[in-house]
């Protein structure tokens, strides 16, 4: 299964939130969707949901309309919301059949659901009498109470504490290795960085960054070097490499001890290698520098961006 | 259609489910059956009610000095509820009243003039036109036996009754009015009770924000049709449980009543018919408008402040009921018998006490039905539209022009 999202544009109103948003991703693949508060991920989301219709674009399901597919589809919204008056185990039921499961199928699911989700004893209890968090769990579940092929998960981090994530992320993980199709936005990095392949960033409406991670990341570490030296810190580094080897590279950043070097062009890792032996510099740390998925957020997304 | 039936089963079970809404239809029913079953235990024979009334005559001083009364007792006897004790004197006559050994007190100073003594009067005095009666008819007595008249004879052709029967051609207004009026109130409760819950019942999906997934995972037809056909189903049962527990006890026994409420449960089938499908259909109609107004706000607090206007439209077409029961032929009643907003009630009345042709019946009918598809797809749309609108509330207005812009 293949979901492709073709130049996506949405307007409130007379201001412009998305101005053409395009990606793919396919079944047994996750994607993030990433990106800073107001970027536009929501809004996608949404619009891939068929909540609002997009002013221009379209979602593609293997090459046909999203609506028009047969297809089950588990959505986690952002405003979390079920019935607070209700029993858990009745409205996931209520929710599956309206999806076109069957009762005794739904029932079933759900049990299995709340008992992977290690809330099974909350079956017949009111939802407003349970935590935030195992409120957030019953949602969950209720997203994937049908099977869904199709997963989309929109900021599914946002409320849990680290035990709560850790079953969470199991149970994501469990699902790209379905085959499942996972679509999710967070702007929780380590989470993206530990199982997306591929991501998109989205800045002011627009996408700044997409890709594979693995090879993003490369490309933002290419002719990049991390060095650092005993008893000196990331910027005392920095200075001493402008001063002093200023001809093979430059300092652009630093990360707690070490400092971030670009290569001058021409010159390659053994040469400024050779030359730190020569000045009798006590190297602790000398090697290619990859950035976080945080670090390139920063720049691609941040202010300065 | 399989959606529509779940959130159709999901809302019922909401109403039917509900601990407050079974203890409300059972207890009202109940109390409906005992008001109608209760009093015909204490409606024994006939001796005994009139022990009791003799018990409670009421004891009235009467003072009179110049003996103006020829029969003392022909002149109690004209006064039947009361127990006359004649007295000597006016003093004596006062303090029997405010010593509260009688009611009143009646100082009689002349033929045809007397004093009425009272300790304290309140809004329904009925002995003083008693005692004026009695009094009235001893002066004729007096006067005609001065001219020598025999007063029996006299009294007996002024007291001869008339013999009169009424063919009624068209409908007895008169009879039908208290049924009329009990089905025009009950459709007032059902609409007025039920709109709000229905309001109330989006309002919260949309608070609690269970509507994203709701209308992702099902289309908006189904679930307006469903949330407002469960409200209107629930309303039917509830208002049926009540209605059906008075009719079976007043079947059970009108005898004993004498059917004496034939005026509130002899309602003719061709009013009921009009009620079921008139009052249905209004009742459909409101609803619908309340679930958009429910679409359109985000707190349930909202909702009072934007029913407002479909209230008072309500309210309007109450009053001209109310007003149509007094003249149900009017021109007003005729024109609002049409209109969907009004037809429910002016309709119900023309067919239970006006005069009606059956092709006026069929139209507004045809017009109200129509109309409740109609208002039912706006409010599907309408509510796809305003679910997902949180923050301040939407006017119907705004809402249908950004569906147009669509």
């Amino acid at each position: 299964m293949k979901l492709e999202v073709k130049n996506l544009y949405k307007k409130f109103g007379e201001t412009e939130i998305l101005h053409g948003i395009s990606f793919d991703v396919e079944s047994g693949k996750a994607l993030g969707l990433l990106g800073r508060n107001g970027a536009g991920k929501t809004t996608t989301i949404r619009i891939i949901m068929n909540v609002f219709r997009a002013n221009q674009g379209e979602v593609l399901l293997d090459g046909k309309p999203v609506e028009k597919q047969q297809v089950s589809i588990g959505y986690l919204p952002e405003e979390r919301g079920l019935y607070p008056k209700k029993k858990v185990g009745e409205q996931i039921v209520y929710l599956a059949c309206l999806r076109g499961m069957k009762p005794a199928q739904a029932r079933k699911n759900m049990r299995r659901w709340l008992e992977r989700m290690g809330v099974e004893e909350y079956e017949n209890r009111k939802l407003e009498t349970l935590s935030k968090g195992n409120q957030q769990k019953v949602q969950l579940a209720q997203t994937l109470v049908c099977d869904p092929q199709l997963i989309i998960l929109d900021e599914p981090f946002s409320g849990l504490d680290p035990v709560n994530s850790q079953i969470l992320k199991d149970v994501i993980q469990e699902q790209i290795q379905e085959g499942k199709l996972v679509v999710f936005s967070s702007h929780q990095m380590n989470y993206v960085e530990e199982f997306c392949e591929e991501i998109v960033l989205i800045n002011r409406g627009e996408i700044v960054l997409s890709g594979n991670l693995r090879k993003i990341k490369q490309e933002f570490g290419h002719n990049r070097l991390v060095l650092s030296l005993v008893g000196r810190s990331g910027e005392e580094v920095q200075e001493l490499v402008r001063e002093r080897f200023s001809d093979l590279a430059a300092a652009v950043g630093c990360r707690k001890e070490q400092a971030i070097l670009q290569l001058v062009q021409g010159v390659d890792k053994r040469r400024l290698m050779a030359a730190l032996a020569e000045a009798d510099l006590d190297v602790e740390q000398f090697g290619n520098y990859e950035p976080s998925l945080g670090d390139i957020f920063v720049e691609k997304a941040g202010d300065q961006a | 259609m399989k959606q529509f039936w779940t959130v159709l089963k999901f809302e019922l079970g909401n109403y039917f489910k509900n601990r407050g809404f079974v203890t409300a239809t059972v207890l009202i029913a109940v109390i409906v059956a005992a008001v109608i079953i209760v009093p015909t235990m204490f409606m024994g024979g006939t001796e005994t009610a009139k022990t009791e009334e003799t018990g409670e005559a009421a004891v009235l001083a009467v003072a009179d000095e110049n003996g103006i009364i020829t029969d003392r007792e022909q002149f109690a006897a004209l006064m039947p509820g009361c127990s006359l004790e004649f007295m000597d004197s006016a003093e004596a006559v006062e303090e029997a009243v405010e010593s509260e050994e009688a009611e009143g007190g009646f100082l009689i100073t002349g033929a045809s003039s007397y004093t009425y003594v009272l300790q304290n009067r309140t809004m329904f005095e009925d002995k003083q036109a008693l005692f004026e009666q009695a009094l009235s008819w001893n002066y004729r007595n007096a006067a005609l036996q001065e001219q020598g008249i025999d007063s029996t004879v006299v009294e007996s052709i002024y007291a001869e009754p008339m013999q009169s029967e009424m063919m009624i051609l068209g409908k007895d207004s008169a009879q039908n009015y208290w049924y009329t009026y009990v089905l025009i109130f009950l459709l007032y409760f059902m609409i007025i009770f039920y709109g709000q819950m229905i309001a109330v019942s989006v309002t919260t999906e949309k608070s609690n924000r269970a509507i994203e997934i709701l209308v992702t995972s099902v289309n908006s037809n189904s679930l307006i049709f469903g949330k407002v056909l469960a409200g209107a189903i629930s309303g039917v049962v509830q208002a049926g449980i009540i209605l059906g527990s008075a009719l079976f006890s007043y079947q059970a026994c009108a005898d004993a009543w004498g059917h004496g409420l034939d005026f509130l449960f002899r309602i003719p089938t061709a009013v009921w018919i009009t009620f079921l499908f008139f009052g249905v259909m209004g009742y459909l109609l409101y609803a619908f408008v309340f679930g958009m107004v429910g679409a359109l706000v985000s707190k349930t607090e909202d909702i009072s402040k934007s029913s407002g206007t479909i209230m008072i439209i309500y309210m309007a077409s109450f009053f001209i009921a109310i007003y149509g029961m007094m003249m149900p032929d009017s021109m007003l009643v005729r024109v609002t018998s049409f209109i969907p907003f009004t037809s429910s009630n002016s309709m119900l009345i023309r067919v239970a006490m006006g005069a009606v042709a059956p092709w006026e019946i069929v139209a507004s009918a045809v017009l109200l039905g129509i109309s409740c598809i109609l208002v039912g797809m706006l409010a599907a749309k309408i509510f796809r539209f305003g679910t997902l609108m949180y923050g301040n509330p939407i006017k119907l207005s705004t809402a249908i022009k950004k569906i147009r812009e669509k």
